[in-house]
């Protein structure tokens, strides 16, 4: 693997973890399989590259990126929540919209930001090679998303949005709203993810309507990777671990695509995905000696 | 206080499997008493408890604790006036989370929940002294889980939980059930303690015929969704478990089959 592949990894890995720290919000805190991921992520980086190329600044249009990928998140919640549909179901229909959704926002399958002006393009030609300060700038912003999710999940108001996950029951007993923290919870994860998204587009240069598929299992791949590294040792660790086990994730896929004698292609991405994370599943399991 | 007026509550209204579970039960308690709650399989008690806790919202009647009618609100909306312990120790704190952050919930029961974080090392220190008082040794395990923790230990850890905001009732739902007896007996003498010293408004349904008797100021004895028996004072000072039973029967004027009724 070359240096320039190795950064190109790490950058991809840091993109997604935004990923997969909300699909640990979604799948780990609150016990709420969402596969809304799928379309909010796509969506993140349709709306940030349409408004980016319309003139708007890069940081305002990846914060629109933000608030559509939460109004996503609210339509599964809602689903779930208001009419009770299956959490999983929800979660699959609101997806399924959101591919002609992201059609309707590109009014065409792939969108190209090469000239334009994104948020790391100031950073580039101050000395330090392209291909460090994408890597460098994502990491920045993943940092500031852990302090933030960190603090948020160790507040108050954090603290009933995990029990609502862990107990309901006595989430309400104690004066909790669960819908509502379903509502918030799903809104923050596909937020986070769709800001995902927006920096995928502006670090490739490009917004693709299929860039979504199998976004849910690159995140969950992630976030056990993580638990598997980091063990049950708190909120912090848990969310360091996705990002961990995000840039890991991808090192393991360019190593396994890059290895000549293994004869894999680019292709074969998906096929590797699911042994990578079915690994990640199993392993765990055959430590503790618990497989049957 | 809490009052309730006439209450009815039908489960399953119109289908087949219709069921009355309460049939007009109203009932007054005055600030600060203690009543034990008892009654055989299906008698309403677990309904009764139900709608004071918001779980179940009454067909007809009013509910009202403290000033306010809550009739029409949910478990949440009441919590700041409820507080509660549940029969299953699982179901009264949250396994996943420590014991101090099971504390930090607790303690904003009600309330609006910010954005500053739970545990500030003032709250630690306040929840550590509460902790230390029951002389279990928890203070020291403050941040393990809940759910390593025994039965009896969440138990008590839920007894805790539940004085630590204000609330204009104590809600006890046969909260030694499911502990063995020495840790029963324990729960019952610490539940004694803290109701006397807070003088907490107090609804304990239970199983055990001596408990609803040893414990409180008033028993009340509900049967198909109405209560037969209601005594306080001497005459229940002067009544065994036997009378109980005797009075029960003439009351009713039938046969008691049920035996959970008798052990204890």
């Amino acid at each position: 693997m070359s240096l320039i592949a190795f950064w190109g990894a790490v950058e991809l890995g840091l993109v997604f973890a935004f990923v997969s720290i909300g699909v640990y919000l979604a799948f780990r805190v609150l016990d709420f399989p969402d596969l809304t991921v799928d379309g909010s992520f796509p969506l993140g980086a349709a709306v940030a590259a349409v408004l980016i190329i319309a003139g708007l600044n890069p940081w305002l249009a990846s914060a629109v990126a933000m608030v559509a990928g939460a109004l996503a998140g609210l339509v599964t919640a809602m689903l779930n929540v208001r009419f009770r549909i299956l959490n999983l179901l929800a979660s699959i229909l609101t997806m399924i919209a959101l591919f002609s959704v992201n059609l309707r926002v590109m009014g065409k399958p792939n969108v190209a930001l090469i000239n334009a002006e994104t948020m790391i393009s100031p950073f580039f030609g101050h000395g330090l090679r392209d291909f460090y300060v994408r890597p460098l700038f994502v990491g920045v912003l993943v940092v500031v998303a852990v302090i933030v999710v960190w603090r948020f999940l160790e507040s108050d108001a954090g603290l009933s949005m995990r029990a609502t996950g862990a107990n309901a029951r006595m989430a309400r007993a104690q004066g909790v709203d669960t819908n509502r923290q379903i509502y918030l919870g799903i809104a923050l994860s596909n937020a986070l993810v769709a800001l995902g998204g927006a920096l995928f587009a502006q670090t490739n240069g490009f917004a693709d309507v299929t860039s979504g598929v199998g976004t849910i299992v690159v995140g969950l791949a992630a976030v056990i990777i993580g638990e598997t590294l980091f063990g049950a040792r708190g909120i912090l660790a848990a969310l360091i671990g996705c990002v961990v086990g995000s840039i890991l994730y991808r090192i393991a896929i360019q190593l396994a695509l890059s290895s000549d004698v293994l004869g894999l292609q680019a292709s074969d991405l998906n096929f590797v995905t699911a042994v990578l994370v079915t690994v990640a599943l199993v392993l765990p399991r055959l430590r503790r000696g618990g497989a049957a | 206080m809490i009052s309730v007026s006439d209450i009815k509550v039908v489960f399953g209204k119109g289908t087949p499997l219709q069921k009355q579970a309460l049939n007009g039960v109203s009932l007054t308690i005055e600030e600060g008493q203690f009543v034990t709650v008892i009654g055989s399989n299906g008698a309403g008690k677990s309904t009764l408890l139900g709608v004071l806790a918001g779980d179940v919202i009454a067909t007809e009647g009013q509910v009202k604790i403290g000033t306010a009618d809550v009739t029409r609100q949910g478990t949440a909306a009441r919590a700041g006036r409820v507080a509660r312990v549940f029969q299953d120790p699982l179901t009264g704190s949250c396994g996943a989370l420590s014991i101090e952050e099971n504390l930090a919930l607790a303690a904003r029961r009600g309330e609006r929940r910010g954005l500053a974080a739970a545990l500030g090392p003032q709250r630690r220190a306040h929840f550590r002294e509460r902790i230390a008082e029951l002389n279990l040794g928890l203070e020291n395990r403050m941040r393990d889980r809940m759910d390593l923790l025994s039965g009896g230990q969440r138990q008590a850890v839920s007894l805790v939980m539940a004085t630590l905001a204000g609330s204009d009732v104590l809600l006890l739902d046969e909260h030694t059930a499911a502990l063995d007896p020495g840790m029963a007996e324990f729960i019952m003498t610490l539940t004694q303690k803290i109701v006397s010293e807070r003088k907490l408004t107090t609804l304990m349904v239970t199983h055990s015929m001596r408990q609803a008797l040893d414990y409180g100021h008033r028993t009340v004895m509900l049967h198909g969704g109405e209560i037969v028996l209601d005594v306080a004072g001497d005459n229940r000072r002067n009544l065994q478990v036997e009378d109980l039973i005797a009075m029960f029967r003439k009351m009713r004027g039938q046969t008691l089959d049920d035996d959970a009724l008798l052990i204890g």
